[in-house]
């Protein structure tokens, strides 16, 4: 049998309750079990290290959000072109698609070190690789989102000898903004891990930077601290998203 | 002019000229101007496909059809004929008035005449009004059906092509829409040519029934409605003339499938 919906206030404060329950018990469960600070610092001892060092988080977090966005920007751009594209010439789909499958496959990591031979050591390969990342999964939504139109909508259409223009603007892209902004939102995660992942190749700012450095000299506190702010980064963004969606999908 | 369709041995199909699986073989077929026709038949008849044949949709492979004297395309593009499909296909992301609007948005390149708005005139007519700023997923079946009709309508087409559109409605509704449609025939003189599987709603509506069947798609039944009703093609469904006129589609339908 479905479960009664919970009521609203239980739903709000329930998973309030949840986290606090977590972080009560990371603050002093953990110590009493004898877990060792430089292994797990407590809430308390990463929020200290926040505000001792402030400046140099912030100034850490503008490049990996500058490069995350820009590589939101630029491969779900590029995604939603290259998907109009394949939708209107299906020769242009059957050659290239193999092709895009196969470069997806590649994985990221494996994938870095070249941008970064080609791009060198700037922003510039931190971008593409948020950029690849994103690129694929908004491609292949996309595709499926402006085919996604019924036979008897194109009909419709044709019935009113809608130009092809028309039937794109009219049916095929308002059709696939839902597939459009699942994929957005995944993506929004995605970028900051692939700006993250072009720091910690090779980079002595940003978050992934951060990350590796904290690391390589046990400060765990900063380190946790970093992933603290790389995850509030792609809540923030997938936030955005969510915004931007409800006011655009209204049904 | 008369006849609002004249086809004649009309072959069509899908796939190539030489490979084509035969949907509709050998149809002659003339529908007088301001008539209303009901097409009955199993699926899989083409009764749906010479719809779409009739709406430029299609092409077919062989015979001749004419569309209110003209060509099927040239009849198209003026934008003569409306389409009420199964689903309602409202566009969910537009209002009702936006959707019945739809006709003045697109295709308005190649159309030779004007077209004024009449979404406001069309949504009373439908009872819908009120219901302009709704969006379709918050009306009801029958009301979706009626905002595609009133779309249909928006161009004052002269020739009204139906496919199963109460298909998918409980048996109230569907009585009451055809109600509504017959008045709607009655005072705008539109062709209807009118899909269905229903031997009840192709008897209540049509003046005319053609039964078709399936496997080529031909015409084994033509009846002509208008003895067994009223003037004005007018009937009740309880009358013992229609249920006798209703027994004779059923046997054409059970040669048929």
């Amino acid at each position: 049998m479905r479960q009664e919906p919970l009521p609203p206030a239980l739903a709000i404060a329930l998973p309030v309750l949840g986290a606090a329950s977590i972080l009560f018990s990371w603050q002093f469960l953990l110590p009493w079990l004898g877990v060792p600070a430089y292994i797990v610092p407590t809430p308390t001892a990463i929020f200290g290290v926040f505000q001792k060092s402030l400046a140099l988080f912030m100034s850490n977090l503008w490049p990996t959000l500058i490069e995350a966005l820009a590589g939101f920007v630029i491969g779900n751009l590029a995604g939603v072109l290259l998907a109009v594209v394949f939708v209107h010439s299906r020769v242009l789909q059957a050659a290239y698609f193999p092709i895009v499958l196969f470069f997806n496959t590649i994985p990221i990591l494996a994938l870095s070190p070249i941008i970064i031979l080609i791009f060198g050591l700037g922003m510039t390969p931190k971008i593409v690789i948020a950029a690849v990342i994103c690129f694929f999964p908004t491609l292949v939504n996309m595709i499926r989102g402006l085919d996604s139109a019924s036979d008897s909508e194109h009909e419709l259409f044709r019935v009113l000898s809608a130009t092809r223009s028309e039937v794109f603007w009219s049916l095929r892209l308002p059709r696939a903004l839902p597939m459009l902004f699942s994929s957005l939102r995944i993506a929004s995660a995605t970028a900051v891990i692939g700006a993250i992942v072009g720091e910690w190749i090779g980079s002595d700012k940003g978050l992934g930077a951060l990350i590796i450095q904290a690391s390589f000299n046990y400060q765990s506190d900063r380190l946790y601290a970093a992933i603290v702010l790389s995850s509030s980064l792609s809540i923030a963004l997938f936030a955005i998203v969510v915004l931007v969606e409800r006011r655009v999908i209204k049904y | 002019m008369a006849n609002a369709i004249e086809a004649s041995r009309l072959d069509v199909g899908y796939g190539g000229r030489q490979t084509a699986v035969k949907v509709l073989s050998g149809l002659d077929l003339t529908v007088a101007a301001g008539s209303f026709l009901s097409i009955l038949g199993p699926s899989g008849c083409g009764k749906s496909t010479l719809l779409r044949v009739v709406a430029d949709l299609l092409d077919p492979l062989g015979g001749t059809i004419s569309v209110l004297g003209d060509t099927p395309h040239a009849v198209r593009s003026r934008r003569d004929v409306g389409f009420v499909f199964q689903d309602s296909t409202l566009l969910p992301w537009r209002t009702v008035r936006d959707n019945v609007r739809l006709p003045l948005g697109v295709g308005q390149g190649s159309l030779t005449r004007t077209i004024e708005d009449r979404s406001d005139e069309l949504l009373e007519l439908m009872g819908l009004a009120g219901f302009g700023e709704r969006l379709p997923h918050q009306l009801s079946g029958g009301q979706r059906q009626r905002v595609a009709i009133a779309r249909a309508l928006l161009g004052q087409p002269k020739l009204l092509l139906m496919d199963e559109p109460f298909g998918a409605l409980d048996e109230i509704t569907r009585d009451r829409l055809n109600d509504e449609l017959l008045a709607l025939w009655r005072r705008t003189g539109t062709t209807i040519l009118f899909v269905t599987h229903s031997i009840a709603e192709a008897a209540y509506l049509g003046e005319r029934v053609i039964v078709l069947a399936a496997n080529p798609g031909r015409l084994i039944k033509d009846l002509d409605m208008r003895p067994f009703k009223q003037d004005g093609n007018r009937c009740s469904r309880e009358d013992a003339a229609v249920a006798a006129a209703m027994a004779e589609l059923r046997g054409a339908l059970g040669q048929a499938s």
